[in-house]
């Protein structure tokens, strides 16, 4: 529980931050337009606002299939020049399973990511200004969590004898690279709906024969490539 | 437009979903030792011991626990023209006693040896490794010395390369 207050203060903070710098930016862009009032093509101001986001399809699976892991982000992009579009998401995300050999797993955590997108759809001269992105981009995940590995049984067949040996707070720190594709569509004033596919790469690797996370908030099932999907409402600020 | 990508969306959407995952596990979660036989021969005219596989006609192994009982399961009966065996280390004690009979002749071994936790995957759970410390050979009617060839018996097994070699009695 404590970790939501913590993740919804970070965001708020973040948030305020972002309004700061765009009014901040937007004075000075003001600024210097006047002065080129003279040249004719329009000019792309450098910070267009942003877009605050939250993905409901992680939302949508977590309510509807009671699975084995549950997970909720949102995300606050920038747009600069109308082709750059520099991201930060924040989510937070868990996994509760227990195995067929009932090895049970347990985990929650924060989890964030930083990036940037690129818009490949050219604005054309004649037609007016679209607000549809094709966006290419890039994100460096990262999570720093703690994880309980419990009842991992061991029998010995021969001499006899069990043990039940459980692993609690294990803590872990992960980092991933991943390369996103997505749409953005403008559907009412400022009221924005996209989906992104990702690619997720770990980077790193589990020592072996220690234990290591089933589960990593934000990436997903512990391989070493991961996809995901993501299906964003936002509002553009 | 706005179809084709509700559309893609349904599909990617379904296509993460239904990606189980595999759940069995398929690794070998008991690891053995495996000890070789072996006889030293020596050349009386040029005075060298060389070494030479021994295959044993016929051997019984059965394990003894901590109280000095016998195993209820016999790990070898009998079993005939036998050159290297696997024997399974007990994973809560740190000693591992063994009853050999070899043709006629009786000893009785034992191998002191710590045992490690190894984490597998949540499929799997875990498997003990072990590290031989020493080997005691407690009678000495067939077996002439033991030598540890490797130390460590753990998942890694290469082509059954030997823990330990038993050299027979001249």
């Amino acid at each position: 529980m404590q970790s939501i207050y913590k993740y919804i203060s970070l965001s708020s903070f973040l948030l305020c931050l972002a309004v700061l710098t765009t009014q901040a930016q937007e004075k000075k862009v003001e600024k210097t337009q006047e002065k080129k009032k003279e040249s004719t093509l329009p000019k792309v101001k450098l910070l267009n606002g942003f877009t605050v986001q939250v993905d409901v399809a992680s939302l949508l699976t977590t309510a509807l299939i009671h699975g084995d892991s549950y997970s909720m982000e949102a995300g606050v992009q920038f747009d600069l020049k109308k082709k750059y579009y520099p991201i930060v998401e924040l989510g937070f995300a868990g996994a509760d399973k227990i195995s067929n050999e009932n090895v049970g797993f347990k985990t929650n955590g924060l989890f964030g990511r930083v990036g940037v997108d690129i818009n490949l759809i050219k604005p054309k001269k004649d037609s007016k200004p679209t607000n549809n992105l094709f966006l290419l981009g890039a994100r460096l995940g990262m999570t720093n969590f703690a994880y309980d590995i419990t009842n991992v049984k061991i029998t010995d067949n021969y001499w006899g004898g069990t043990e039940s040996p459980d692993y609690m707070n294990q803590k872990s720190t992960k980092v991933w690279f991943e390369i996103v594709a997505g749409v953005r569509v403008e559907v009412y004033k400022n009221v924005y709906m996209g989906w992104t596919v990702r690619n997720k790469n770990l980077l790193g690797q589990d020592a072996a024969g220690k234990v290591f996370p089933w589960y990593i908030p934000g990436f997903g099932i512990n391989t070493s490539n991961n996809w995901g999907v993501n299906y964003t409402v936002g509002y553009h600020f | 437009m706005k179809q084709i990508i509700y559309l893609l969306l349904i599909s990617f959407f379904i296509s993460a979903v239904s990606c189980a995952v595999d759940e069995e596990c398929r690794k070998n979660k008991t690891v053995q030792m495996i000890v070789g036989f072996h006889q030293k021969t020596h050349n009386l005219v040029t005075n060298i011991y060389t070494t030479s596989i021994l295959t044993v006609d016929s051997l019984t192994v059965q394990g003894i626990d901590s109280m000095g009982v016998l195993v209820d399961s016999v790990l070898y009966n009998n079993k005939k023209n036998v050159s290297l065996i696997n024997l399974p280390l007990n994973k809560f004690a740190q000693e591992s006693k063994f009853v050999v009979r070899f043709n006629d002749k009786t000893d009785t071994i034992s191998i002191l040896h710590t045992n490690t936790d190894e984490y597998l995957s949540l499929e799997c759970g875990c498997l003990k490794i072990h590290s031989i410390d020493t080997v005691l050979l407690l009678t000495h009617n067939y077996i002439d010395s033991v030598k540890i060839v490797n130390h460590s018996v753990n998942n890694v097994n290469i082509n059954n390369a030997e823990h330990l070699q038993i050299y027979k009695f001249k």
